[in-house]
């Protein structure tokens, strides 16, 4: 048996079409689910930490003040002067550091965009790689940007 | 004297037909194409001096081929025949995948699904060329471009295919460079082979952990058949995730995979003795597992450009031909293509998350082809 004949005989449009919805459904499915897990683990993320500080505020009964950030209310776009903001950084953790600790002493000092950030002190050079998410710190040099001028 | 010429009527010399000197010169190519090109040196190497080993001529009875129930080789064939060794290959890719790409971008996952329809329009072909259902299943498979899961559902369905199956899916895996470009570039314009595609947030420690858990619910509920493949590539994954079973995971990902490539390709080339390969099935198998690869290129691409009609930020259309699951060979190719119109626009990442739900993809359709074939 041959042709459209076999096909129809074995009941094989059935499972082509079903055989390509199920699988089709079951991606999407997984896909949404996925997409939904870093929502969901920083909404119970949020929920741990505000049961954390307000247990803190209880037992402290005043809340604690805020330290100032250290960061200009208006932040700069030039990257040298950005480098200069992430330099007590630096000198915090090492000479050469993972990118990770980089990235979350950055968060916690509030300083936006590090990624972008740190791609863009890749491109200038300022940071400096050596394999494996060590990287070192290269200043960018003041009288560079006097001579430019 | 009768002494010798008993002897040199037992030889391969003497027992050899047209057959095994066929089969000897494609398992020759084989080892050229793994040793000199380069191309899939890993399974075409192993498959290749199967083909060779297989194909020596022997006297029959005597317990040395790998369909004489007392051989060694039939002995190690047992991998294949029930599965064990496609699973074991799973269990090792799991833990070599990462899924971070997936996880930044799911909705590249759909370009997974979509390589996927080469499956089913292959099975209608086969259908429609006289094979019988579990035959035509088993041929369908070879669009997924997954080798392991080709020979898994094969051995499930019709085991007297598994030789040309595997020879077919391995091969078409293997000549990626060759198949996949030309389609790319029919289907798609300059214009939007020049699609950047934006760098991909970085994904958490904790995703990375849940996601196996919740993939091998979702899609182990959804095609229980799939078990076998998907329960070891998602345990796989968990043990390089979870961070504290590092030395099982780098064990998983070297020596257990190493072994069960050695085994099943070895042994699949071996399968392909002469007299039981070179059938007109087999040159039926080979044309359609061509055309199977080639829609399921097709059909990624084609889905990619559908796609971007509803999205405001466009996708580069040639990351649906990664949606084949042969990791990483296609997304590799993808990201060639992609570099060889703008050097500087790399689809590399994306292209491993459409390449590793490819991998999923193909292993939930051999799960649904099985269930559909149960009673059968």
């Amino acid at each position: 048996m041959y042709g459209f004949h076999a096909i129809s005989t074995h009941n094989g449009w059935a499972m082509a079409i079903a055989g390509a919805l199920i699988v089709f459904s079951g991606l999407v499915v997984l896909s949404t689910a996925i997409s939904q897990i870093h929502r969901i683990l920083l909404f119970f993320e949020n929920k741990y930490a505000g049961f954390r500080n307000n247990n803190k505020i209880q037992e402290n009964d005043e809340p604690e003040e805020q330290p100032e950030s250290a960061l200009p209310t208006i932040f700069p776009t030039e990257l040298d002067e950005i480098a200069l903001l992430y330099s007590p950084l630096i000198e915090e953790i090492g000479d050469t550091f993972y990118l990770s600790d980089l990235y979350k002493i950055a968060k916690e000092n509030h300083f936006p965009h590090p990624h972008i950030t740190f791609t863009a002190f890749r491109d200038a050079k300022i940071l400096i790689p050596y394999g494996d998410g060590v990287f070192s710190w290269e200043p960018p040099k003041e009288n560079t940007v006097n001579e430019n001028e | 004297m009768d002494l010798l010429f008993q002897f040199l009527s037992n030889t391969g010399y003497y027992l050899a037909d047209y057959r095994n000197v066929i089969m000897i010169v494609i398992g020759t190519v084989f080892l050229y194409l793994g040793t000199a090109k380069k191309y899939e040196p890993l399974l075409l190497v192993p498959i290749g001096f199967g083909v060779l080993v297989g194909n020596v001529p022997f006297f029959k009875g005597f317990g040395l081929g790998i369909y004489e129930s007392n051989s060694v080789l039939h002995y190690l064939y047992f991998g294949v025949t029930t599965g064990l060794y496609p699973s074991i290959v799973f269990l090792g890719l799991g833990a070599m995948t990462d899924f971070s790409s997936l996880l930044a971008r799911p909705s590249l996952m759909l370009l997974g699904a979509a390589a996927q329809m080469g499956i089913f329009f292959t099975l209608l072909g086969a259908l429609g060329l006289g094979f019988l259902p579990k035959e035509a299943a088993s041929i369908a498979i070879i669009g997924g471009a997954d080798g392991p899961t080709s020979i898994f559902l094969t051995a499930k369905l019709a085991p007297h295919l598994i030789g040309p199956i595997a020879i077919a899916a391995y091969s078409y895996m293997a000549l990626i460079p060759v198949i996949q470009p030309p389609i790319m570039r029919l289907l798609t314009s300059r214009k939007e082979r020049l699609i950047r595609m934006p760098e991909l947030r970085e994904v958490s420690k904790k995703e990375r952990i849940i996601f196996p858990g919740i993939a091998v619910i979702l899609c182990c509920f959804l095609a229980p058949a799939s078990i076998p493949l998907l329960g070891m590539f998602f345990f796989g994954n968990f043990l390089k995730e979870c961070g504290v079973t590092e030395r099982l995971a780098q064990t998983a990902r070297t020596a257990i995979i190493d072994t069960a490539t050695i085994l099943l390709g070895l042994t699949v080339g071996a399968s392909t003795q002469g007299d039981v390969f070179l059938t007109p099935k087999s040159v039926g198998i080979f044309v359609l597992g061509a055309v199977a690869f080639s829609i399921a290129t097709a059909s990624g691409v084609i889905f990619a450009k559908i796609m971007n009609f509803f999205l405001k930020e466009k996708i580069n259309p040639l990351l649906g031909a990664a949606g084949v699951s042969a990791v990483p060979g296609s997304a590799r190719e993808v990201h060639l293509v992609g570099q060889s119109e703008d050097p500087e626009n790399f689809l590399l990442m994306h292209a491993m998350a459409c390449n590793s739900s490819g991998v999923i993809g193909s292993a939930i359709c051999a799960g649904i082809l099985w269930s559909f074939m149960i009673g059968l």
